[in-house]
C-alpha cells in the first residue's frame, strides 16, 4: 500500500493558557482512510482534531507549537483559513444543522463560497444527499426545516452539508454519541462508503466503532499518542502496555 | 404570640399587599376610561386637534327635503360635550342642508354659531371645492361663519336661513371643520416610532454584535456596558434637555420630528443593545462553529446564521422600544414641540399622544380629554405588541419544523 500522507504533525505542542493539552505530537494522516482517535475523555482528541482545521482559532487562550503540515504546507502559518476549512469539513458532537431549511442547511456552504446559480446549487444539494444516504428520506421535504429532523437525519444532513463543500477532508468528532444503535449504524455504513472519496478522521469513544470502521488508529493518552498503527494491531497485538490496558477495558 | 399566629399574619400582609396593587391598577386604568371614554369617537380620532376654518365654493342648486319634519328634528349630530341645542333645525332648500344654531361652551366662554345639522345626499355641498377647485368635504356638524361675505354673528336662525336662500349662483360659504381630535398626535407618535426605530434599531443591532461577537472581553467592553446601563438609568427630562441644547439648537434642527427621534433614539439604544445581546448570548456556539468550519466568513456567520436566531430577542427590544417612543414625553417636550399637526418634513414639530395630553391637562386644565387621550394611547400600545408579537413568532427560526 502506497498511499499519500494528507496531514502530518511534527512535535505539535497545545496549551490552554498554562495547561498543556497535547504534548508533541507526531501522526501521520493517509488519503482515503479511516483514521481513528481513541482514548479516556480528557485525553486532548477532540482539541487535536480541531487543530486540523483551525477551530482553535476561536479560543483566545490556546496556544500552539510545532507544524501541522497540510498538503506540504504547515497550517499554522500564514494560510488561508478560509480555504482550508473548504478542504478540511467537520462534523460535530451534537449535530447542529443551522434552523433553515434542508435545501438552505446544504446550500449555506456554497452559497457563502460565492455560488449563485440556481441549478448548479440544485444538483449540489442532490449530490450531497444521495451521498449522505438522505436523499430518498427528505426529497419531498427540502424546503421545511432541518430541525423536524430525526438526531439520526440531522447528522447525516450535517455530513450532507461537509459533503456540499466538496472537501478533502472530513472531521468528524464523535459523531454518533448523541445518537441511537441503528442512526448510528447507518452512519457507520455511510463512513465506510464514503472514504473511497475521502479522507476520515473519526473521533471515537467506542473502541468496537474504531475496530470496525477505521483503517487506523492513534490512542491517545493525557495529551500524548502512546501508540499509533494499523487497526488490527492496536486491537490484537497492541507495543504499548496502555493500550493494552486500555483495549482489555482496564481502565478509562 | 404563636407560631401559627405569626404565620396567618404574614400571610395576610402579604395577600394585602397583592389586593393593593392591583387595585391601584384596576383603579388608574378603570378611572382613565371612565373619565375618557365618553369622549372617543371616530370623530375624535379622525380629526385634527385645531379648528380649520376654510372657504367652500358651492354651486347653487335647489334640493328639496327628502325626510319629514318630524325626523328632521331628531337629528342633532353636533358635539353634545362642548355644544348645546339653542334653534332649529332649519331646512335650507338651495344648499340641501339643514342648519341649528347652538351654544358652543369652552371651559368659562359661550359661543353662539351655526352648525349643518343634515345634509341631502344631493346637496351641492357635497360637491364643494376651494378656490383652486380642489375637493373639500364638509360633513355635519361643520360650523357655518358666512356667506358671500356676509357674516352670521348675531343673526337668528331665521335670518341665516333667509340670508343663504336668498343668494343664487356660486356661494362663497366660510366653514370651519371642529377640532378637539388627536389624529395628528397619532400619525406624529406613528413617525416617531417609526423614525426613532430607523435611527436607534441599526445602531444598537451593530452595537451588540461589536459587543458578543467582536470585543476582546476587558476593559473596553465593560465601560461600554457600564456607559449602557447608565444610561438607561437617567430620567428622560435630561436627554430632553440634552436634546433641546445639542439637536435643536446647536445642530439647528429645530424642534422638530427629526429632534425628537434622535432625542428618543438615544434612550431607546440601551434598551436595544441590551436585548440583542442577551439575545445573541443565547445562539448556540455549535452554529457558529457549524458555519465557520464550513468556510464562511465570521461577517457571513453572523448575518446568516447568529442574527436570524436572534430575531425573537430583537423582537422584544423593538416592542419595548415602541413602548418607550410612545410613553415618552418628557424627552419630547422640548425637543419635537407641542404643536398639533402633522410634521410634514423631518423638520417640523408635532405633538405626540402623550406630549399632548400633557398639553391638553396642564394648558387647558381638560382631564377628561387627557383621558381620552390616554384611552388611545393604551390602545396603541396593546395593537403594537400585538402586531410585534405576531411577525416575532412569524419570523422565529425555532417555530418553523
Ligand atoms: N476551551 C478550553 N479551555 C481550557 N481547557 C480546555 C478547553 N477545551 C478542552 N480543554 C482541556 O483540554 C483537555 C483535552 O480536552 P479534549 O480535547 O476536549 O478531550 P477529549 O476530546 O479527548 O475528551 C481536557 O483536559 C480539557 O479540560
Ligand atoms: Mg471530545
Amino acid at each position: 500500500m502506497n498511499k499519500k500522507i494528507k496531514f502530518n504533525t511534527k512535535n505539535l505542542d497545545l496549551y490552554y493558557g498554562d495547561f498543556q493539552a497535547l504534548k508533541s505530537i507526531n501522526l501521520e494522516i493517509y488519503e482515503k482512510e479511516v483514521t481513528a482517535f481513541i482514548g479516556p475523555s480528557g485525553c486532548g482528541k477532540s482539541t487535536f482534531l480541531r487543530c486540523l482545521n483551525r477551530m482553535n482559532d476561536l479560543i483566545d487562550s490556546v496556544k500552539i507549537e510545532g507544524e501541522i503540515i497540510f498538503e506540504g504546507q504547515d497550517i499554522n502559518g500564514d494560510i488561508d483559513v478560509i480555504n482550508l476549512r473548504t478542504r478540511v469539513g467537520m462534523v460535530f458532537q451534537k449535530p447542529n444543522p443551522f434552523p433553515m431549511s434542508i435545501y438552505e442547511n446544504i446550500a449555506y456552504g456554497p452559497k457563502c463560497q460565492g455560488v449563485k446559480d440556481k441549478t448548479q446549487l440544485d444538483t449540489l444539494v442532490k449530490e450531497s444527499l444521495v451521498k449522505a444516504a438522505l436523499w430518498e428520506e427528505v426529497k419531498d421535504r427540502l424546503n421545511k426545516s432541518a430541525l423536524g429532523l430525526s438526531g439520526g437525519q440531522q447528522q447525516r444532513l450535517c455530513i450532507a452539508r461537509a459533503i456540499a463543500m466538496q472537501p478533502e477532508v472530513i472531521l468528524m468528532d464523535e459523531p454518533t454519541s448523541a445518537l441511537d444503535p441503528i442512526a448510528t449504524a447507518k452512519i457507520e455504513d455511510l463512513m465506510s462508503k464514503l472514504k473511497k472519496d475521502y479522507t476520515i478522521i473519526i473521533v471515537t469513544h467506542s473502541m468496537q466503532q474504531a475496530g470496525r470502521i477505521s483503517d487506523k488508529t492513534a490512542f491517545f493518552l493525557m495529551g500524548e499518542v502512546v501508540e499509533f498503527n494499523e487497526t488490527p494491531v492496536i486491537f490484537t497485538n497492541p507495543a504499548d502496555k496502555r493500550t493494552e490496558d486500555y483495549i482489555t477495558g482496564r481502565f478509562g | 404570640m404563636g407560631r401559627k399566629m405569626k404565620d396567618v399574619l404574614a400571610k395576610s400582609i402579604i395577600y394585602l399587599a397583592t389586593g393593593i396593587t392591583l387595585c391601584v391598577l384596576l383603579f388608574i386604568v378603570g378611572f382613565i376610561f371612565v373619565k375618557g371614554i365618553s369622549l372617543v369617537n371616530w370623530d375624535f380620532l379622525t380629526r385634527d386637534y385645531n379648528e380649520k376654518v376654510f372657504y367652500a365654493f358651492v354651486q347653487e342648486e335647489v334640493v328639496p327635503m327628502t325626510i319629514d319634519a318630524a325626523s328632521l328634528s331628531q337629528k342633532d349630530p353636533y358635539d353634545k360635550r362642548y355644544e348645546s341645542s339653542l334653534e332649529g333645525p332649519i331646512y335650507i332648500e338651495n344648499i340641501g342642508a339643514a342648519v341649528s344654531k347652538v351654544a358652543y361652551k369652552n371651559n368659562a366662554t359661550e359661543k353662539e354659531q351655526f352648525v349643518f345639522s343634515y345634509i341631502e345626499k344631493d346637496s351641492p355641498l357635497l360637491s364643494a371645492t376651494d378656490s383652486t377647485g380642489k375637493k373639500l368635504s364638509i360633513g355635519t356638524d361643520y360650523i357655518l361663519e358666512s356667506i358671500n361675505g356676509t357674516d352670521f354673528e348675531g343673526l337668528s336662525l331665521e335670518d341665516v336661513a333667509a340670508q343663504i336662500n336668498h343668494e343664487t349662483g356660486e356661494l362663497k360659504i366660510k366653514v370651519v371643520q371642529p377640532g378637539g381630535g388627536v389624529r395628528s398626535n397619532i400619525i406624529t407618535t406613528l413617525y416617531m416610532v417609526l423614525v426613532s426605530l430607523l435611527i436607534a434599531l441599526p445602531l444598537g443591532i451593530f452595537g451588540a454584535i461589536y459587543l458578543t461577537e467582536y470585543a476582546k472581553p476587558g476593559r473596553l467592553v465593560n465601560i461600554i456596558r457600564f456607559a449602557a446601563e447608565c444610561l438607561a438609568g437617567i430620567p428622560s427630562i435630561i436627554f430632553g434637555l440634552f436634546g433641546m441644547a445639542f439637536f435643536v439648537v446647536a445642530l439647528k434642527f429645530q424642534i422638530s420630528l427629526l429632534s425628537g427621534s434622535l432625542t428618543v433614539a438615544i434612550i431607546l439604544l440601551p434598551v436595544i443593545i441590551r436585548s440583542t445581546e442577551e439575545a445573541l448570548k443565547t445562539v448556540p456556539t455549535a452554529f457558529r462553529e457549524g458555519s465557520l468550519a464550513l468556510g464562511a466568513t465570521k461577517l457571513q456567520t453572523i448575518f446568516k446564521v447568529v442574527l436570524p436566531c436572534a430575531v425573537p430577542g430583537i423582537a422584544t427590544a423593538v416592542l419595548l422600544s415602541i413602548g418607550r417612543v410612545v410613553g415618552e414625553s418628557a424627552a419630547l417636550l422640548f425637543t419635537a414641540g407641542t404643536v398639533a399637526q402633522i410634521p410634514g418634513t423631518l423638520f417640523s414639530p408635532g405633538s405626540t399622544l402623550t406630549v399632548q395630553a400633557y398639553y391638553v391637562a396642564k394648558e387647558e386644565g381638560n382631564i377628561e380629554l387627557a383621558c381620552a387621550i390616554g384611552i388611545v394611547i393604551i390602545v396603541i400600545v396593546i395593537v403594537l405588541n400585538i402586531l410585534s408579537r405576531i411577525t416575532s413568532d412569524k419570523l422565529n427560526v425555532f417555530n418553523k419544523k
